[in-house]
């Protein structure tokens, strides 16, 4: 246990010590000397922001269920938390008992985005740990790491010993049974790492080398270690209902992003967007049943309080029986208070009414994601949007008496001209003549529309996985292009950061000689990257120097249709030369229909599309 | 109908705020299914206010709290639906059901503490009793306190005297902390934070202070009628 002497004399000076005091409703607290396992679940930011990500709780009460074995939470101190720390001297401490990282068995962190990669060092040298794994001897903790930015372990592969590929419910068991069972006997880190790479969906990167050709790409990259598969398949849950969901979640004191209960309804999509690498990892779709989910919600209600249930999906409106599911939620919490909330709908009617039915009380804004200013566009990119439906759609949604309206954009997409980014312009005035041109008597509420535009950053596995980002000065161009025309003070145009969405994209599609730069960016006091007002880009510019890595060839050089991908080595399920089939349509600006209209043979196995749909 | 709950905030649990410990209340109404009365209105809240305010950071023996009931519920029921639902360093100690009676909020007019620091340098505590007990016999105690003048804010001196009920060294305890008890003025009615008191006492007495090490816990509230002190349950 850390000295607690110390940690009291630092609470009382930081900001919001709630942060790193644990004691939650439903954390769990065991005695460390009493099991065989000790897990550190670490999310490489603040607290706030860990606590709001579901895969957290999840893993967190999946592990502690095992009597054995026990999961306690690290997150990354806050700037004036982590001053003190080193101060004092204090290392970093899990939030339940109070204990140092260093103590523990494993040290697992989720990739949520590549932005956090410098919070994972900074919480590895907080805790006394080196960063390569080739520095670590037996005596530390095996750093493992999993989540979405796994899919691209590479970019910090010589820091982590041991990567899950895919979804985590099953395999972080088997995982730690195979630890506890290596553990009893003398602890080899190496042998433990031979086993577990038989593991389906583990990724040793110590046990593969690369070659490459005199143009920087990747020649090959292959095993060096006996036994180590040459593809990692992800790890799938086949069935979403029998598989483990905890029946409470840790209810934190402070205000989180998302305070409140977060349900799953399905995992996969079918729409098949091009820049969407959740819409191709996750396949296939798998729905949990409405009598699952109405359990699941009485459960998380009863222990934790909340008056909130967020149903979470990629499409919330493709879940079949969401009708009925948020009828029955309403009715019987009706008198509990409890409301319900859906993020991530589509542009119909259907999806008003059911916001009609949920809302009932107050009319917040509603928030529409076109991603492209013109239909042209959004062909490319496969948003099955036009502009017929947003017109329908935000229509019906004013005669209901909403009357904020979100436009979500990409700037940056493949093909895009100078017309398709003025669509942005179009769209949003459009949508202003909607409102305005009704009859003044049934214009409800004060009409206010933003817009906001984001950088395309192109990501592995998806079919715009071989684009160059557009360089910083043409997105700004592009940017002032839209921004500079829009003049009406009922439409606001908010942007993203261009130098932001760069760092992003080098380390997106990055590879194993990044590693370098992240240790050089840290080393120069960069972290929180994801946190605008933190971002330094300088420094990180002249990391990128000092290391003599070149940006453009890992952001914004379009890749020839043969490249070898950091990537390729992973399944995820969904083929490359399907991928790639879509990327040459993309280009084309062939729209490819939904799964549900006719399977495309994207390579995924055992896909229930082909049941009901065929 | 109102409850009148007693309640602790101990350990790290000093570590939440105010604002944190209303929403903690609020879940835990609603796990304990307890009929609390609603506002009404398009976003109804429960009502229930926790009386006197608590400085983050700051231990507490008893917290008062005022809550509306819907029904009529047994008292006992309450309290153990209340503690099975609440962390464990958080637990009501008592409760009333009250037919009348005003906010408790507007009846606190004292709170005991229990003031623990580490000083600098070795200090006797026959030497301390006795140069707090000549600082307290002064005719005026003055607190630098910062207050709003026009935009900006000026420094001005501060009469704390009338604000001290008493003050007692208690014991020297084992981890090195001298510990202190005082009564101070607390309240809607005139307010001396502890921390203020502890940073007065050092500035004019140059006990040695380490204002770092400073550790506070809330023992007690009390009203007062006349010259009477007394819980207001």
């Amino acid at each position: 246990m850390i000295n607690k002497i110390k940690l009291d004399k630092i609470l009382k000076k930081v900001e919001k010590p709630a942060r790193y005091i644990g004691m939650e409703k439903n954390s769990i607290k065991k005695n460390l000397s009493e099991v065989s396992v000790k897990f550190a679940f670490s999310f490489p930011d603040v607290y706030e922001v860990g606590m709001s990500h579901l895969g957290m709780h999840i893993l967190y009460n999946l592990i502690n269920n095992e009597e054995n074995y026990v999961c306690e939470r690290v997150f990354s101190p806050w700037i004036d938390m982590e001053e003190e720390m080193r101060k004092e001297g204090l290392p970093l401490f899990t939030l339940e008992n109070k204990e140092e990282v260093r103590n523990f068995d494993l040290i697992g962190f989720t990739l949520q985005y590549e932005m956090s990669y410098t919070n994972i060092l900074n919480i590895l040298d907080l805790s006394n740990i080196p960063f390569y794994s080739k520095d670590r001897d037996d005596s530390y903790p095996l750093i493992i790491a999993g989540g979405p930015c796994a899919y691209n372990p590479e970019p910090i592969a010589d820091f982590i010993d041991l990567f899950v590929i895919g979804e985590g419910e099953e395999v972080t068991l088997e995982l730690l049974k195979l630890y506890e069972e290596n553990k009893k006997e003398n602890w080899d880190k190496n042998l433990f790492l031979r086993k577990a790479a038989n593991i389906e969906g583990i990724y040793i990167p110590a046990f593969y080398d690369v070659l490459y050709n005199e143009d920087k790409t990747i020649k090959e990259m292959f095993p060096i270690v006996e036994g180590a598969p040459s593809v990692i398949n992800k790890r799938i849950v086949k069935n979403l209902d029998e598989m483990y969901t905890p029946d409470k979640m840790i209810v934190p004191f402070i205000d989180t992003v998302h305070d409140r209960i977060t349900m799953e309804l399905f995992r996969g999509c079918t729409h098949g967007c091009r820049f969407c690498q959740a819409g191709m990892v996750y396949r296939p779709i798998r729905e949990k049943s409405p009598d699952r989910l109405m359990e699941i919600a009485e459960n998380l209600l009863d222990s934790t309080g909340y008056e909130t249930i967020s149903l979470s999906s990629l499409s919330s409106c493709d879940y079949t029986s969401l009708e009925l599911l948020t009828k029955q939620l309403i009715e019987k919490y009706e008198d509990r208070k409890v409301g319900v909330s859906l993020p991530s709908l589509r542009l119909d009617s259907f999806s008003i009414d059911v916001l009609k039915e949920i809302e009932r009380v107050r009319k917040s804004g509603l928030t529409f994601a076109p991603e492209a200013g013109s239909q042209r566009l959004r062909d490319v990119i496969n948003k099955g949007v036009s502009e017929d439906d947003l017109v329908k759609a935000i229509s019906y949604a004013f005669k209901e008496g909403w009357s904020r309206i979100k436009l979500y954009f990409m700037i940056g997409l493949p093909t895009e001209t100078d017309e398709d980014v003025m669509g942005i312009k179009h769209l949003s005035y459009l949508v202003k003549d909607l409102f305005f041109n009704r009859p003044p008597q049934e214009r409800k509420g004060n009409f206010k529309l933003t817009a906001s535009a984001s950088c395309f950053v192109p990501k592995p596995f998806t079919p715009l996985q071989w684009y160059g980002q557009d360089t910083i000065e043409e997105f700004m161009r592009k940017i002032y292009l839209v921004k500079n025309s829009i003049k009406d003070n009922k439409v606001s145009f908010n942007y993203h950061d261009a130098d932001l969405s760069y760092l992003e994209a080098i380390f997106a599609r990055g590879d194993r000689r990044l590693s370098k730069l992240l240790v050089k960016a840290w080393e120069k006091g960069c972290k929180y990257d994801g946190w605008s007002d933190l971002f330094k880009f300088d420094t990180w510019m002249a990391a990128i120097e000092e290391t003599d890595i070149d940006p453009y060839f890992y952001a914004n050089r379009t890749r020839k249709e043969d490249e070898i991908f950091p990537w390729d080595f992973i399944n995820p399920g969904v083929n490359k030369s399907y991928l790639l089939k879509e990327y040459r349509r993309a280009i084309e600006g062939e729209r490819t229909p939904d799964c549900r209209k006719g399977c495309r043979a994207c390579g995924i196995q055992n896909c229930e599309m082909w049941g009901v749909f065929n | 109908m109102i409850f009148r709950a007693v309640f602790t905030k101990k350990n790290y649990l000093r570590y939440i705020s105010h604002l944190d410990m209303v929403r903690l209340f609020h879940r835990t109404f609603n796990m304990a299914m307890i009929p609390i009365k609603y506002s009404e209105g398009f976003n109804p809240h429960p009502k229930f206010s926790i009386g006197n305010p608590l400085s983050l950071g700051v231990e507490s023996e008893e917290e008062y709290m005022d809550i509306e009931m819907n029904k009529e519920m047994d008292i006992d029921e309450f309290i153990e639906r209340m503690n099975k639902a609440l962390p464990e360093d958080i637990q009501i100690l008592r409760a009333a059901s009250l037919e009348k009676a005003p906010a408790v909020s507007s009846m606190i007019e004292w709170s005991f503490y229990e003031l623990k620091f580490m000083t600098e340098s070795e200090i006797d505590l026959n030497e301390l009793s006795r140069i707090l007990q000549l600082w307290l016999e002064k005719d005026q105690i003055l607190m630098k306190k910062m207050k709003k003048k026009g935009k900006g804010k000026i420094e001005v001196d501060v009469d704390i005297k009338p604000l001290i009920g008493n003050l007692v060294v208690k014991e020297k305890d084992e981890d090195g902390f001298i510990v202190l008890n005082s009564l101070l003025k607390s309240g809607e009615h005139g307010n001396l934070k502890p921390i203020n008191f502890l940073e007065t006492m050092e500035r004019d007495l140059f006990i040695g202070i380490d204002l770092e090490s400073i550790m506070l816990k809330r023992l007690g509230q009390y009203a007062q009628e006349n010259s009477q002190i007394y819980k207001p349950l």
